[in-house]
């Protein structure tokens, strides 16, 4: 077994409160056991990173993800951002934990009994396209007046096609953004909205939501999708830890 | 609640409620890759991973079209749509009725095709969570834009309203500044 070496860099996962040195039993990356590094209550999930440098790649991610889970279910954990290598326990220490006491403390309070959930809202493309043409005249003329065409002689009306679509459904987007995040949000402390990460994408936001009201918060996506359903497909992801919601000051 | 969680990748319906809403753990890469990447604690004074097409991927996964591709591929989508659900009368197309069953999986496929260029897959949407590091595509220099983010407090408030405002300045600031570091 890798012994945690003091003098080795040391991958950070996130912060916990804690009074000791833990050993958890959950593999970090590379198979290498998951230790805490403390400072007067707060506490470094960390592993070794004996070369000082990784390869990162699809299963570093889901190990870093899996640490957190696992002590999300433990308590309260305030996420580092993926790929965060520190020189060695004492940077640890020092330069994460104690140069940032205050500020890890109050978050660490904030965010206890809360966790984040994910709502990906994700356009059914028969459903929505179908909707555009029935709502939108200009769109539903230009088709008809393409059908039957061939492609070579109506490069630019396709294109016009493509582009009367591609707004209509911005403008939808707009729309169906704001009324899934003011359909959440009321179950919820705090919303950060993401951009779509792909041209059906009609949401993406992540809501901080309090343990106790998370059946509450279920219950309200659900109710979204039924009145969205054949339209708009949800995807929920978590409880997962508040990684939208906590911060460092920079320079610090 | 935390034990519920499901353990497979990628979103296994979870058919709780209406069974409207497909729900997945951290365990579905995909959905949790921005978060991991873009969201969470860091810190200036030291250097982050060297993230080996990891963060072109999450760039790549970012962009939105605007382009003559896009359009051409929204035209075709939408000129293949099957309107015989909605319309009975005697369009032109459904007069071509041997292509007519293959319109629907074609209409799926302009789109797919769409999504694929985006992150590279040939998985089922289902299946985005299985996506490997290999997707290191097209590349964007400036991500400026995408990592804008709009936060908003329900109307109880709290303190980390108050906080958002120097938020996505020294987060831009910090990651640029990471990333700068990693590729030296």
């Amino acid at each position: 077994m890798a012994k945690s070496d003091e003098d080795a860099a040391k991958y950070v996962y996130g912060v916990v409160r804690s009074r000791g040195g833990a050993r958890l039993k959950q593999k970090g990356i590379d198979d290498k056991p998951v230790s805490v590094v403390s400072n007067k209550g707060l506490g470094a999930l960390t592993s070794d990173v004996p070369d000082g440098s990784l390869e990162a790649g699809r299963e570093e991610l889901l190990t870093h993800s899996r640490v957190l889970e696992g002590a999300l279910k433990r308590g309260v954990v305030l996420p580092m951002r993926f790929g965060v290598v520190m020189p060695g326990e004492e940077a640890v220490r020092d330069e994460l934990l104690a140069a940032h006491r205050e500020e890890l403390e109050t978050q660490l309070d904030e965010m206890d009994g809360k966790v984040e959930i994910n709502i990906k809202g994700i356009y059914e493309e028969q459903g929505i396209l179908r909707e555009v043409l029935e709502e939108n005249q200009e769109i539903a003329k230009l088709r008809e007046f393409l059908q039957g065409k061939p492609d070579d002689a109506t490069y630019y009306e396709r294109i016009r096609l493509g582009e009367l679509v591609a707004e209509a459904l911005t403008a939808k987007r707009a729309d169906d953004e704001r009324l899934i995040v003011d359909g959440l949000l009321s179950h919820a402390l705090s919303v950060e909205v993401g951009e779509p990460v792909h041209e059906r994408m009609a949401a993406n936001a992540s809501f901080l939501v309090e343990r106790e009201r998370l059946d509450e918060f279920d219950q309200a996506t659900e109710k979204l999708g039924a009145e969205h359903a054949g339209r708009i497909r949800f995807k929920y992801t978590g409880p997962l830890p508040p990684h939208s919601f906590v911060e460092l000051a920079v320079g610090g | 609640m935390a034990t519920s969680m499901q353990q497979s990748r990628g979103a296994q319906p979870y058919r709780g409620g209406s069974g409207y809403v497909a729900r997945s753990s951290s365990s579905g890469l995909y959905d949790v890759l921005e978060l991991i990447l873009d969201k969470g604690l860091v810190i200036d004074v030291f250097v982050r991973v060297s993230l080996i097409g990891i963060e072109i991927l999450t760039i790549d996964a970012r962009i939105v079209i605007a382009s003559v591709d896009t359009y051409l591929r929204f035209a075709e989508a939408v000129n293949r749509l099957d309107l015989m659900a909605t319309e009975t009368q005697g369009l032109p197309e459904l007069m071509e009725g041997i292509t007519e069953g293959g319109a629907s999986s074609k209409t799926k496929g302009a789109l797919q095709g769409a999504k694929e260029a985006l992150f590279g897959g040939d998985e089922d949407e289902e299946d985005e969570g299985d996506r490997e590091r290999s997707t290191t595509r097209r590349r964007r220099s400036s991500s400026g834009s995408t990592t804008r983010r709009r936060r908003r407090t329900s109307s109880g408030g709290n303190s980390s309203g108050s906080r958002s405002g120097s938020r996505s300045g020294s987060r831009s600031k910090s990651r640029s500044g990471s990333r700068s570091k990693s590729r030296s």
